[in-house]
């Protein structure tokens, strides 16, 4: 059991709850406050994170101009879904969402030249090389672990994750005091009576898509940094349904409880590896990643069960018709 | 005088249903019209149509020398026709005063762009909003309510909530449908006498569905009789109630 008194671990743990923290607040800002049904959230992490890396290794671009693009991208992304799909219903919308996350992880797997296919991005640059996209962020993370003394360069990742985190965070929730966000709030609350106060329904809507992408894209971002490498397989829809879950552990319409419900997520995941006992050794390895899987999913509808509101949600909203 | 609205020959289905059948008439500007008809005459869906909620199957609906048929819901109210819901369409998971704070046209603080670039404007407008939000909640004496889910209101107090939400508003044309169920007497008396202060001092036009006739006979300078999705007849009040179509159709549809 050394791994679970070792910092490091608990550090990767913590940044893994950072990304998924600013993963989920793009859907709390979706459906949380607009009410749209995304179920492909992952799509806009992986063209973030693309982006970003066939940017630097293909164009040998800066990490710090590829890196704003690589989010306007992903909002793009968001534009482009939205601009052909928000007009249908809820329902077809959903769909369409999970439909988009599939053919953009199938493109990145296809398109061998651009991406590097399946075997991921180290086969990103010529034949024969293995090619690397964190070199500049490397760097980056050195001087921030010097200067502010960190002890690992888990530790001043983490620290940098969650310092964007909560800056984000902090500007969501600042949004959503505005006049803009009482919008947002209308359009979820009831879509056809805030047209009839004149509001422009679809734009806000389309606007909610797209700020939710830009957010998935800069988790994006840091799940690249994070990795060092990733591959098409590391967007499939789980990553999505993670980041509804937490949307659900910690609570629907508060900007807050995102942080929350990642964390509690990320410990009880991180938690679940150490099943190593019976009856879990019973199973053969593979079989308890599944296993695992589904002790997350219990765990998850327990704690839905007890607080179907969520950890920070409000009761009373739920049962307002 | 060209009329404030012009109706003309508006068809709309649901399937087999000829929910409105050809309905034609003109509202005029600054009067207050009466729009009856016994239950499923089509009056709701014709409610729905004008303000572009739903398209019509044909006919024109031509609104200030305007065609408005087949404009987004938004811009018809952005253009000044407003509409309530005849069940009130309040946003529950908000505040009362959320909801009126929603009723305002042109606010910089609404857009993006708004709050980045010009806070200033935004929040002054933000202020001009919250004090109109005071007015209307005292009108329809629903400050104790102020910070409250809307809800948590009952039915009555969301039909309050609406009226209030759309006066706030301010357009050019108010499509009430069915105002005053649900509110109690003494509230009505207010509420009309409101309706007629709003219409002398802003220039508001009303076109208003009630059950109640004895508040159509009072309240309306004309009367739209509708029936079986067809405009049967437009008159006086006192026309309308002495027309014989009128009382077939009525007594028709209750016996
Ligand atoms: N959304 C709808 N789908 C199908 N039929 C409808 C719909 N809305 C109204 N109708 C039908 O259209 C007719 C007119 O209804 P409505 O406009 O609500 O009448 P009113 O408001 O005069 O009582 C009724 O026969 C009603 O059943
Ligand atoms: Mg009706």
């Amino acid at each position: 059991m050394s791994i679970l008194s070792s910092g490091s671990f608990w550090a990767f743990v913590g940044v893994v709850a950072g990304i998924y923290t600013i993963l989920a607040l793009g859907l709390q800002v979706q459906f949380g406050f607009a009410g749209l049904l995304n179920f492909g959230q992952v799509a806009f992490m992986a063209i973030g994170a693309y982006t970003m890396a066939i940017l630097v290794v293909k164009e040998g671009w800066s990490t710090w101009l590829a890196a704003p693009l690589a989010v306007v991208a992903a909002a793009a992304g968001g534009l482009f879904l939205g601009l052909f799909s928000l007009r249908l219903r809820a329902d077809y919308f959903a769909i369409v969402t999970i439909a988009f996350s599939e053919i953009v992880r199938y493109v990145a797997t296809n398109e061998t030249s651009l991406t590097g296919g399946s075997q991921g991005t180290i086969a990103l640059g010529p034949i024969g090389t293995a090619s690397q996209y964190n070199g500049q962020w490397s760097r980056f993370e050195g001087r921030v672990q010097h200067a502010f003394g960190f002890s690992s360069s888990d530790a001043t990742m983490l620290a940098i994750v969650w310092t964007v985190a909560v800056v984000l965070l902090a500007l969501t929730w600042l949004a959503m005091r505005t006049p803009w966000g009482r919008v947002l709030r209308a359009i979820r609350d009831d879509e056809d009576a805030a047209a009839s106060l004149g509001k422009n329904t679809f734009a806000y809507k389309l606007q909610a898509l797209a700020l939710g992408a830009a957010l998935a894209g800069i988790a994006g971002l840091f799940y690249a940094w994070e990795f060092s490498f990733f591959s098409p397989d590391d967007f499939q829809p789980l990553l999505t349904f993670f980041a509804w879950m937490i949307l659900l552990l910690g609570g629907l319409g508060r900007v807050w409880a995102v942080p929350v419900g990642a964390t509690v997520f990320g410990f009880i995941f991180a938690g679940t590896r150490f099943l190593n006992f019976a009856p879990f050794t019973w199973f053969a390895s593979d079989q308890r990643a599944y296993l695992r899987l589904i002790i997350v999913g219990l765990i998850i509808l327990l704690l839905v069960l007890v607080r179907p509101q969520g950890l920070l949600g409000n009761k009373r909203e739920m049962v307002l018709e | 005088m060209t009329p404030l609205l012009d109706v003309q020959d508006v068809v709309r289905t649901f399937g087999a249903v000829r929910a409105v059948d050809g309905a034609s008439f003109a509202v005029e500007e600054r009067s207050i019209t009466g729009l009856i008809g016994p239950n499923g005459a089509g009056k709701s869906t014709l409610f729905a149509t004008i303000a572009g909620s739903l398209k019509p199957d044909s006919g024109r609906i031509v609104f200030a020398g305007a065609r408005i048929d087949g404009r987004a819901a938004y811009r018809v109210a952005r253009a000044g026709v407003v509409r309530t819901y005849q069940a009130a369409r309040v946003l529950t998971r908000m505040t009362v005063l959320d909801n009126l704070l929603l009723a305002s046209t042109g606010h910089p603080g609404e857009r993006l762009t708004g709050v980045l670039l010009r806070p200033r404007a935004a929040s002054a407008h933000e202020r001009r909003t919250l004090e109109r939000a005071h007015e209307m909640l005292a009108l329809v004496r629903l400050e104790a309510h102020t910070h409250e889910y809307a809800g948590t209101l009952s039915g009555g107090q969301r039909k309050l909530l609406d009226l209030a939400r759309v006066l706030m508003l301010e357009p050019s044309l108010v499509l009430f449908d069915e105002p005053m169920a649900g509110v109690s007497p003494a509230l009505r008396v207010e509420l009309l006498e409101h309706i007629l202060a709003v219409r002398r001092d802003r220039k508001i036009t009303f076109l208003i569905v009630e059950h109640d006739l004895d508040f159509v006979m009072q309240a309306a300078d004309r009367v739209v009789v509708m029936n079986e999705g067809r405009v049967i007849v437009v008159g006086t009040p006192e026309e309308a109630r002495t027309n014989e179509e009128v009382v077939d159709a009525y007594l028709g549809k209750a016996h």
